[in-house]
């Protein structure tokens, strides 16, 4: 009993369970990532209202660190695009 | 003994079966994709997480104390205070661009040059100081 299957089509039918695991935890991170980044912002807000900034203010400057998440991103999908 | 050596010289490598690639691959793959998104989620951790965000805002907010200490303007203080958290996000940019172009490459000469005008400059500064000491 011979069976002749192509490598390729094996190697590929193998990997799909690490693929969706990969994918998978790829997508928890990017709908975490968002939660992180306001948690972060909140204590980052926090520590300068503490300080005897307004909130106002506060807020405007906890924006330029939350513009780290989009600059990472912008970043990570360039470097997709730049991967085949 | 020479027999032994020469039959242990001759031997051919091994090549790899089909089986034995995929089997490689998909161990290969495993590994990946478990190591992979713990790599990005402790990136993430050190920049996003509550505690960092904390410690950023502290060291932010300690710039902000001292800035009002001394006695400037809330809203300059403000600015300031913006203008150093910007430090931290246009870095990203600054190693973005240099990694890209190269453009804080600099030639040797223009090395020389940087360097003869900041030995200028130390050299001013120094008869400067000289000079008010006299006095």
């Amino acid at each position: 009993m011979g069976k002749s299957r192509s490598p390729l089509l094996v190697s590929f039918i193998g990997g799909i369970p690490a693929i969706t695991r990969l994918l998978g935890s790829l997508f928890i991170i990017w709908l975490t990532l968002g939660w992180k980044v306001r948690k972060a912002k909140k204590a980052f807000e926090k520590e300068l209202i503490k300080q005897g900034m307004s909130k106002q203010d506060a807020e405007r400057i906890s924006a330029r660190y939350a513009a780290l998440k989009d600059q990472a991103m912008t970043a990570f999908k360039r470097s997709i695009r730049l991967f085949p | 003994m020479l027999e032994v050596k020469t039959a242990m010289s001759e031997k051919p490598e091994k090549k790899k079966t089909a089986s034995e690639k995929v089997e490689e691959f998909k161990e290969i793959l495993s590994t990946f994709s478990t190591e992979a998104p713990a790599l990005i989620k402790s990136i993430i951790a050190s920049v996003f997480s509550e505690e960092a965000g904390r410690n950023m805002g502290k060291a932010a907010a300690a710039f902000y104390k001292e800035l009002k200490d001394s006695g400037m303007p809330d809203n300059v203080a403000v600015k300031m205070t913006e203008d150093y958290i910007g430090v931290f996000t246009s870095l990203g940019d600054i190693l973005k661009r240099a990694g890209e172009k190269g453009k804080f490459a600099m030639s040797p000469e223009k090395k020389e040059e940087l360097e003869r005008r900041i030995r200028e400059k130390i050299a001013e500064k120094r008869i400067e100081e000289a000079e008010e000491e006299e006095e």
